[in-house]
This record gives structure tokens, sequence and C-alpha cells, in this order.
């Protein structure tokens, strides 16, 4: 039985080199302590990653891209100013998992890497067509979040890879993306429905690119693609592009019964979700 | 000074603000062992076989017990129907069949899982219509050998049956102008205290020590020690600090495993319940179905009515016949009703065990009869405010027990004071066809309801420094009765400061008879034996002054803590010299009282099978509540709510509004997000606070409480009960605005977000035909 | 596997197995019962404590992580004689009830008002979202930051 707690990525890495396979990584807690308190994975064999600091980190990379340490945790996020100018959206849904204390523990690294249906940062994620970095002693390798998430609780990551950071497209100028979370109470909800949208405008008001990002109706969170194409040329207020893209989202959509809420809901309310998130986006880009 | 209609401070918020009060969870005893519980995974069954060798094998555990271990007979409230374990049938998921002492919790897990148990599933009794059709399975089928605690009138899977049917009811319905028709389907409500349940058991010198965080200690006493085959007076009750109640913690539940293994060990047992566990297990309010006719005239005045209503008792009755018995004083609500044909059932099923949460069923029937008054408005064509005014209680109007109430114009002030600062507007539109707008409503509902009166004892006592003690088995399970309530009522006979005051927490081997913390009743009750002893040992302190004084006793008064003469300023006598003297002349000072409330007089022949007789020293509520509705995702907000209130006298205005604003929130969560799904299988789909909702600080509005005081002569200082009412009419009101913001009548609680939608549809599809 | 920890500026040592909760460190082998364990799944929040003055559920929290942090409980709040002024505005404004919720409940709020001052009534209530109360419905709490805030902006004003 061990317990060791890494200190940099370098030692993560070893660690995990030698016994992956055993190892419980423990970042946040906040999905596997409450697991492991139900009995329901046993592990003797932890490595402690949440105190990495050099995983705790916010920057603009080359090419403009927002780049976030795996483990920086949802409450920072949600309050950086770097992330509220480039990745609103990604800041909305930082701010909307659990409440004040889950959001200090918990990291942007586990959300993804914990890979609920239901995760909060993967629709807006997926919406800034982010990417993976996984760090190993074999190497390093850059992924889409897209092609990370397999499935219910399932990744790429191979048991000796370390996620050590995310990277997003910024918001564009003349854009404007959200994050709506459908759950009855203002807080401490897992998401019914998750739905993420970044919309991208010309000078004449077209939509030249979309993102419709979705969680909690399918086994993974996954984009729209039928959806983003219906949009793609509409200007404000194209009622029949709106509902064309609606009708697409609820055919890709999945969602099962659970004790959270029925299926008939999660996919009744996707078509009048997705309009409001992109009557925000059309305004936020108006005022911005 | 006057300590009365003061905010004081509770004694005990400094040591719980601290973290230092100490509740059950917290209690450790030198070498005390682990409990956990064995509890069966399915809902019914036919036991074949039972094997805890394994278990009692492992190293660390100290005993494992079994029904062969325990007594065998059942007990119950009003039905001795349920066993410590089961032994040939399984009746509920969750139901004990062992228990395990070990020197950890972990190894206590370990053995549970050790055990080896078969049995055969049968499928378990779910649905109440089927459970009380002609011919169906029965959940006991040796109910006939369960005896009695009450005459429950019973028979098959019906544990107990109220029914009331006087003349002239088929002939309001032959007469009406119309008859308006609705049924009624509520969920189970779980109390979700904070502190789980838990005991420390030991089993000392041939008697059983239980400490715990128990709302009714002398209750326990007698339920444990029946279910123990002991006498009562070889169980004592410790009571600690109570980590939330709201009737959840009222009876008997973990505390026979802990004993039985305490004395089984020689050591003293620890239980704690986990969240699950508790959750599944718990007495919560039942789940219903309520159905109500009722034949009105033209104005909408309710000639008659036949309301029948059908109350999940689980797998053992529990309170459940008692409750029954409440369907009869509520069946009109806060109206007058014409004759009314009542039939009330209690149905086992095969889930858990139902019982007492705060407001009881009061709190489903108030919501039927509140949404039928609404349907029954929208029917006649009459605004929703004047159908209630035209028809509300007046004094001297009956319940249908026969009992007078002889203050119901209150009811009509109550609908007054929210006027005033919420005017009525009637409205005659439909809710916007605006597919995105948001939806607001209205809701009003009003209810009167009692105060319980189980008596109860209070003894004060002069202590040497002038202090006074407040010595009772009263407790609060967080309302403040006791350390607030109680203790300026004492402070205030003595004109002490609150702080030379101390109270207890319960024992019932020193204290008397207190019964318990429900309905409350605390300080209307307790309040008032505080008050007669106080009566008692102010006499036996002037007997003691006047003899040092030299003077009548009918010269002294007691100011700021001292026996003065009246007219002598010069003279004044300290309390803690009044005890000096006593104790060398006459002995230490005390006095006890015990009261009783009268009970009202109400005619016995009003229905078979009535338990719960008497609705004693009513109050009164009204209550209104404003909603946005969102169309997008059926979210409802609160945006308002007003509580108009008859408290008879606010002894303590800070504690009495924190048992209003309670109160309605979990009344919110009643409406709104508390929901436990149970399946053809008998099992909760909701088992943790993750799904099981409980409402959040960002979810719920400020209350605007309205307090009214018209002093009950009977009350200390004029106080009625205020703690349990305000939650009664929460639903009622709340269904009241969704159903006006989105134009269609609600049936069942809680409205979730899913039923939000369904009805904006259905009231759209109703209006475009 | 032994562990070491620092709570409330005191330095500890325990040996229990690895996963082991800092609930059940400080409750079980700590005896610093004041965090309470009222679920065990970071719903309810009565667990909650600071680990370098930010507020975490500690049922969640693994206890062999925290070397080099600092843990504050209730029992580190005030002094041995008194209450914070933030606990003694939570017993006067009526924000204590059963008490069980409000261990867990002063460490957010202080750690709410180390942060932000002079939160609004959203603020504070949006910073209490991960701590259930079911006695109070909430209003007096915040009553009872509102009140202390003002108290401390007056108090600040009179030593300008």
């Amino acid at each position: 039985m061990t317990f060791l707690t890494a200190r940099s990525t370098e030692q993560a890495v070893s660690e995990l080199a030698l016994r992956g396979d055993e190892l419980l990584v423990l970042a946040g807690g906040t999905d596997v302590m409450v697991q492991y308190q139900r009995r329901e994975i046993q592990h003797s064999s932890w490595l402690q990653i949440r105190r990495i600091k050099e995983l705790q980190r916010i920057d603009i990379a080359t090419g403009d891209r927002l780049n976030i340490g795996a483990l920086t945790s949802h409450r920072v996020i949600s309050l950086d100013p770097l992330v509220a100018r480039w990745a609103p959206a990604l800041a909305t849904a930082c701010s909307t998992v659990g409440g004040w204390q889950t959001q200090e523990a918990g990291t942007i690294g586990g959300n993804i890497c914990n890979a609920s249906p239901a995760a909060d940062l993967a629709p807006p994620l997926l919406a800034a067509d982010a990417t993976v970095t996984l760090m190993s002693s074999r190497g390093s390798r850059t992924m889409p979040l897209s092609e990370f998430i397999l499935g219910r609780r399932s990744t790429a990551r191979q048991p000796d890879e370390l996620a050590t950071a995310l990277e997003l497209k910024p918001l564009p100028d003349r854009a404007g993306e959200v994050y709506l979370k459908l759950g009855p109470r203002r807080a401490m909800e897992v998401a019914l429905v998750g739905l993420a949208v970044r919309l991208m405008f010309d000078d004449d008001g077209v939509v030249i690119d979309a993102r419709v990002a979705v969680g909690s109706v399918a086994p993974a969170p996954f984009r729209s693609q039928e959806a983003e194409r219906a949009l793609i040329g509409s200007r404000f207020n194209d009622v029949a592009a709106i509902e064309a893209a609606a009708a697409a989202l609820t055919a890709d959509a999945a969602p099962i019964d659970d004790a959270r809420a029925p299926a008939v809901y999660r996919r009744r309310v996707l078509s009048p979700l997705l309009a409001r998130a992109i009557a925000q986006c059309q305004n936020q880009t108006i005022r911005n | 000074m006057s300590a009365l209609g003061s905010s004081a401070a509770r004694s005990d918020g400094p040591v719980k603000v601290r973290g230092q009060a100490r509740y059950t969870v917290d209690v450790e005893v030198s070498g005390m062992l682990h409990c956990v519980i064995a509890r069966t995974t399915v809902a019914a069954g036919r036991i074949i076989r039972l094997d805890v060798s394994k278990a009692r094998a492992l190293p660390g555990v100290h005993a494992v017990i079994t029904a062969l271990e325990a007594p065998t007979h059942r007990t119950g409230l009003a039905v001795n129907d349920q066993p410590i374990f089961a032994s040939t049938y399984i009746s509920y998921e969750g139901e004990p069949i062992a228990a395990v002492a070990a020197d950890t919790k972990a190894i206590a897990r370990r053995a549970v899982e050790l055990i080896e148990f078969e049995f055969e599933e049968t499928i378990p009794m779910v649905d109440l219509d089927e459970s009380v059709a002609e011919g169906a399975r029965l959940v006991h089928p040796d109910w006939q050998t369960f005896s009695l605690v009450a005459p429950c009138e019973r028979y098959d899977n019906v544990a107990g049956e109220v029914f009331a049917d006087p003349q002239g009811v088929d002939s309001a319905f032959a007469q009406a102008a119309h008859v308006v028709v609705d049924e009624y389907q509520v969920g189970r409500q779980y109390q979700a205290y904070l502190e789980p349940k838990a005991v420390v058991a030991e089993y000392v010198s041939g008697r059983y020590l239980i400490q715990i965080s128990h709302q009714y200690p002398f209750s326990l006493r007698n339920r444990l020690a029946a279910a123990l085959g002991v006498r009562s007076s070889d169980v004592r009750v410790i009571g600690h600090h109570i980590g939330g109640g709201f009737g959840g913690k009222l009876d008997l539940g973990i505390e026979p495993y802990a004993a039985l293994l305490a004395k089984v060990t020689g050591r003293a047992v620890k239980l704690v319940q986990e969240r699950t566990e508790d959750l599944i297990t718990c007495p919560s309010r039942e789940n219903a179905i309520i159905r109500i006719r009722s034949a009105v005239d033209v104005d909408g005045k309710v000639l008659g009515r036949d309301l029948d209503v059908l109350l999940d008792s689980g797998a053992a009755a529990g309170d459940t016949p008692y409750l029954c018995s409440i369907a009869l004083f509520m069946a009109g609500g806060a109206y007058r009703i014409g004759p009314t044909r009542v039939r009330a059932r209690a149905i086992y099923t095969n889930t858990a065990p139902t019982g007492a949460f705060r407001g009881v069923n009061g709190t489903y029937l108030i919501f039927a009869v509140e949404r039928h008054l609404d349907h029954i408005a929208e029917v006649v064509g009459v605004d929703r405010m004047a159908i209630r005014l035209a028809n509300i209680l007046n004094d001297g109007d009956k319940l249908l027990s026969g009992q007078t109430l002889d203050d119901a114009s209150i009811l009509g002030e109550a609908f007054a004071e929210v006027e005033k600062v919420a005017p009525w507007v009637m409205e005659t539109r439909p809710p916007s066809t605006d597919s995105t707008s948001v939806l607001r409503g209205i809701g009003i509902a009003a209810t009167p309801w009692l105060t319980n009166s189980m008596p109860g004892e209070a003894t004060l006592r002069l202590a040497d420094d002038g202090t006074i003690c407040l010595i009772s088995a009263a407790n609060d399970n967080g309302s403040g009765a006791v350390t607030m309530g109680l203790r300026q009522i004492a402070a205030e006979e003595f004109d002490l400061s609150v702080e030379d005051v101390t109270t207890t927490l319960p024992d019932t081997d020193t204290q008397g008879f207190d019964g318990g913390s429900q309905g409350s009743r605390t300080t209307h009750v307790v309040g008032r034996a505080v008050h007669e002893s106080a009566i008692k040992l102010r006499q036996k302190i002037f007997d003691v002054a006047s003899k040092h004084f030299e003077v009548d006793v009918t010269d002294l008064e007691i100011v700021a803590g001292a026996v003065g003469v009246l007219g002598v300023p010069s003279l004044r006598l300290p309390l803690a010299e009044v005890a000096m003297i006593a104790r060398r002349t006459v002995g230490s000072l005390g006095a006890t009282a015990s009261y009783a409330p009268a009970l009202p007089s109400y005619d016995p022949s009003c229905a078979t099978g009535f338990l719960f007789t008497t609705f004693p020293n009513p109050t009164y509520h009204v209550h209104l509540a404003e909603v946005e509705v969102d169309q997008v995702t059926g979210n409802v907000s609160v945006t308002r709510y007003i509580v108009a209130q008859e408290v008879g006298k606010a002894i303590n205005p800070a504690g009495v509004y924190g048992q209003i604003q309670g109160a309605v929130t979990q009344g919110i969560g009643y409406a709104l997000y508390e929901g436990i799904d149970i399946g053809n299988d008998g099992r909760y789909q909701q088992r943790t606070l993750a799904s099981y909702r409980l409402p959040l600080a960002p979810d719920i509005p400020r209350v605007e409480a309205l307090l009214l005081e018209h002093p009950n002569p009977n009350g200390p200082f004029g106080a009625k009960g205020v703690a349990e009412p305000p939650i009664v009419p929460v639903a009622a009101a709340i269904g009241n605005a969704i159903s006006n913001a989105v134009g269609y009548q609600i049936t069942s609680l809680p409205i979730r977000p899913n039923d939000v939608l369904d009805a904006i549809e259905a009231g759209r599809k109703m209006r475009q035909k | 596997m032994r562990l070491s920890l620092r709570v409330n500026s005191q330095d500890y040592a325990a040996d229990v197995e690895p996963g082991t909760s800092l609930l059940d460190v400080l409750r079980d082998e700590l005896h610093l019962t004041g965090t309470k364990e009222g679920c065990v799944e970071g719903e309810c929040g009565a667990c909650t404590v600071l680990v370098d003055g930010r507020p975490l559920d500690a049922c969640l929290v693994a206890a062999h992580g925290l070397e080099g942090t600092e843990v504050t409980t209730i029992e580190g709040i005030g002094t041995a004689d008194s209450m914070s002024s933030l606990q003694k505005a939570m017993v006067e404004a009526g924000g204590v009830q059963c008490g069980f919720c409000t261990p867990g409940i002063v460490m957010t709020l202080t750690a709410l008002i180390a942060e932000s001052p002079n939160p609004t009534e959203h603020e504070i209530r949006v910073a209490l979202a991960g701590n259930i109360c079911r006695c109070t419905g909430y209003a007096q709490i915040v009553d009872a930051v509102l009140a202390h805030t003002s108290e401390l902006q007056i108090a600040s004003k009179d030593t300008m």
C-alpha cells in the first residue's frame, strides 16, 4: 500500500512508467474519492498529482492558442481574465461545477480524464477545438479532445501517460460563445444537458463557422457537425436554420433515463435550449 | 427587564458555532465497538438460508446477531408489526437481517460482506391501488397474528382505515351545479437531517444505557424496552444535541441492534448510518394518492365532498393509522364545506416503512384541497381569491370531527395581512403564447394546523449563585424552543437575564416525562409547565424572604434577580442569598410542574377508525407564492414568498422567523426538488444527496413573515406552537402559482421541470381547441 | 502508512491506509470532531475545512497528500477564549439551529470574507451553494454575514 505525492511532471511520469497500470491517479478527488468511499474501486497504490505546481497555469501559447495546465482548478479558470476574454464558455462551465468546494479541488485535467458523459468542461472545450497533451517516458503526444474521449469514462490515455495541458482556440473577433447547463437547482447539479455553442460571424453578420457541442445526451460529449453545418451561412434570427440545427442536434442525441431525469426531458429541451444558446451568442457578438 | 419578545441568542449557539457541541456521532466511549447492520438488497422474498459463520470468524469481529439471537416478537406504534430482524420473509429493501459488532467500522463492513444470505425473490407490492385491491397479494401473510396497540380498523393490506360517512353527501351531489373531480399523486419526502442516525449503546449492571440524538427520549425508552422485552426502567436514554430530526428521529429505529450487541459483547457499541442507508430506510413522509370530488353550486360553494386517500405505510404501519385521521381535519382545509365523506387508508407495500415528517400528511392534503379549489374556481369562473374569502372558516365553525374552532376568524385577518403587502390583482388573461418568455404566476393557500398536546414536565431549581436551573427532557431538533423560548420564559418569571438560566439535555433517569420535540408543542406545553413551576418556586422564595424581612409575602416582588419589598427600595435580597438562607433552614428550593393541555371536545361518532381525535390549540396560516417559470427548461424560481401566521405571542422573533424560513424552504424542496421514484422492484431510485436534491442557498427566496398575535390563554404568555405549520401550505401555494403561470392544473408532487413542460404543452393544446 | 499534517498551526502525525480521507483523520485520529460527516460524497459541505485558505470538502481530500499545507478546521477559528466576530454574528442573527452544518458554513464564510470583504447577498448565496442547511432556509445565515461585514466596515472607518 503506497501513496506518493508527485511534485513535478517528471516525477509523475517516471512513476507512471514504472507501474502505471497499478496506480490510482488522484487529482482533485471529486470523482475518485467518491468512488473509493463507495468501495467501487480498490487500489492499494496511489499517485497524487494535485500538487504539481508547474501544471497549474494559464497562458497564451504560440499561435495565440490558450494553454491551460491540466491541474489548474475550476475555480482558478472561472476567475481568470485570459479565460474570460478568450474562452468565456469555459469560464462559465467551470463556475457551474458543483459548488465552491468542488471548484477548488477539481481540475480541468481531472474532469476530462474522468470522462463522465456529463463532464461540464468537455462541451466548451470541444467547441474551442481543444487538444490534449499527454506525456510519458516515451515522449509526448497531442491529440484533439474529440479523439481523446472514447466513451463513458473511457479515454485514450495509456496507463503510463499523464495529461499535462489542454490547448484551445481562443474566441475570435466577431464571435460569441456560451455554455448552458440544464438542471433544476442553481448549483451542485450534474448537468442534465450541457450545451456549448460558439458562433463566428463575418462583417455582414453571416455565420462563417459554428461549433455545437453537447454533453449528457450520449455516452460521451460530442460535436454535432450536422447542427453546425445547418448554421453556417445563416444570418441572425434565421428561424429555418435554427430549426434545422436543432433537429440535427436532437437526431444526434441518445439520452437515457436515470435517477436525475428521464430521457424524454433531455430530448425535448435540446431544441429550445439550442435556440437560446444561438440567441445569446448573437447578443454577445453584438455587444463586443 | 423583559426577556420576552426579544431575539435573545440561543444558549447553545456558541458551542455549535465553535464545533464544540457534541452530537451522538461525536461520542466516544472507551473500548467501544462499531456496528454495521446487514440489510436486504431486494424488496420482497422468501428467506431460505442465512449463514453468518464466516462473518463471526473474521478477526476483529466480536459478535454477529440475527433473528436467532434477538427477540422475535413484533412491535409498533399502532400495530405490532415490525420485527427487529427479518426471519422468514423479506418485506422491504434495506430490512435488517443481521448486525455485526467489530473493532472498527471497516472490519464490520467486511464481515457483512461475508454473510451468506439466500432468498427467493418475489414480486413486491408497490402500487397503492394494486395493494388495496381485492385479492391482492398480502405484504404480511400473517397480519392477523399482529396484535394492536391502538384499535385500528384493518384488513388484508390495509393497516388502518378511517371512514366518515355523514348524511347528505349523495344528495349534495345530486343537486350540484357542477361536480369537480380531481386525483393527486404525491411522492415521498426524506427528512435529510444533516446528522445521520447514530446511537451509542451500553449494557451496564443489567440496564441498557442509550446515548442518542432523539426527538422523543421517553417514547424511545418505552419502545426500545418493548422491543427488547424488558421493563422501560431497565432502559436509560441520554440525549445529545440533535443534528436535525424533523420527525425522522421520533420513533424506534436502529437502537435495538446496538443495544443487543452491547449486551452480547459487554462493550459499548456505536452505530452510525451511512447516508444512502439512512435515506433508503428512513421513515419518510409517505407517498399518497388523493381522490377528491366536490359538488359545487354556481358560485363555487362546496355543497358536498368525497375524499379518498391512500397512504403508503410501507412495510410497517408505523404512525400511518393515526395519520388517516388527519384527513378528517383537512378535508375542507381553511374553508367551509358541506357534508363530506372521508375514507383514508394506510396501505402496506413492500417498501421502506414511512413515518412522520414535519406537517405529516397535512402537506399533501392541503395541496389537494387547495389545488382542487383553484380548479373549482376555474370551472365556475370565479376569481381564486374571491372564492376563498367567500368560503373561509369563521369563529364557531366546526371541523368534520365535531370540534369547534372558536377563533377561526383569524384566517380572515391573515388574508387581510397578506393583502396589505401583496394586493391581489384579479386576472383574466391566459398565459402568454410566446414560447420563450418567462411565465409568471401567483398562488394562495391557507390552512389551520394543530399544536401537539402531549404533556410535559419541567423542574426549576434555584442554584447557589442565584441562577435558575431549568431541568426537563424537552429537547429541540434545532428550533431553539428550549435554548431560547423556555429559557426566556424562565428568565421572565424571575426578572433575570437569559444568561442566568441554564438548561439540560434529556436524561430519562433524572427528568420527568416530556412528549418530545414534535408538533410544535415544546414552547406551548413545556413553556406552560415552566410557568407553573415558576409560580411554585416563586412562592417558596417568597416564603424564605418574608421570614427574612419579616413582612407578608404579599409585600414582596422579584426585580432584577433579587427579592424586594414593595415600596422600600433599600430592602433587597439577591436570589443567591435566598438560596443560602434556604439551605440552612428549609433545604434547597425547587419546584416541578406538569402540563397536559385540555383536549377540545369532538364527536366520537364522526368516523370509524378515528385514532387521532383532536386538533388542539389550532393556529391559522395564509401563504402566497410568486413564481417564474422558464418555458425552455421547465425550471421554476420562487421569486416571492409571504407567510401570515398566527403565533399567539412571539417569545423570540428571530427564533420564530427561523422556523418559518426553514419550514418554507423544506416545503419548496417538497414542491420542486425532492423526488423519490420507487421502481417496480420496490427500490428507491434516488439514493444519495446528488440525486435526492435538497434546496440550496441560491435557490431560496427570503420569506416575508407577517406575525399575528392573539395570545392563547393556555400558552405561556400566550404562545402557540410555531415550528411545524409553516411547511403545511407551501406545496399548495407553489402548485397553485405554477398552475396559474402555465394555465394548466398541476396534479402531482414534486413538480419537476419535465412536469412543468408537460403542463405548458397540455395547457396550450387545451386553449387551441 | 504514516503521514504528517499541520492543522490549526499544530503539527500532527498519523498512520492510516492510503486513501483515508482528511475527514476521517481529523475525527478519528486527531479527535477534532468539530468537522462533521454528512454524506461522504462532496454534496453537503458539513466537512468543509480550509487548506491553504481554500475551502474543500475534507471527505474528498486524501490525507496523505497534504505535507506542506496549512489545514484550518473549525477548532482553529477564534481563540481559546472567544469566538471570531463572524461566529458571533452567526449566533446573534439566528443563523444557527441544529448546528450540524454550522462548522462547515463558518469555514466557507471565513474564506469568503477573506477573499471578498464586502460580499453582496447574491455572492454570499453562491459561495454557500456547496453547504446544505436543512434547518434555517439560509436567510439568517446571509443576515449574519451582512451584519458582520457592515460592522467591519464601520470599525475600519473608525480607525481611519
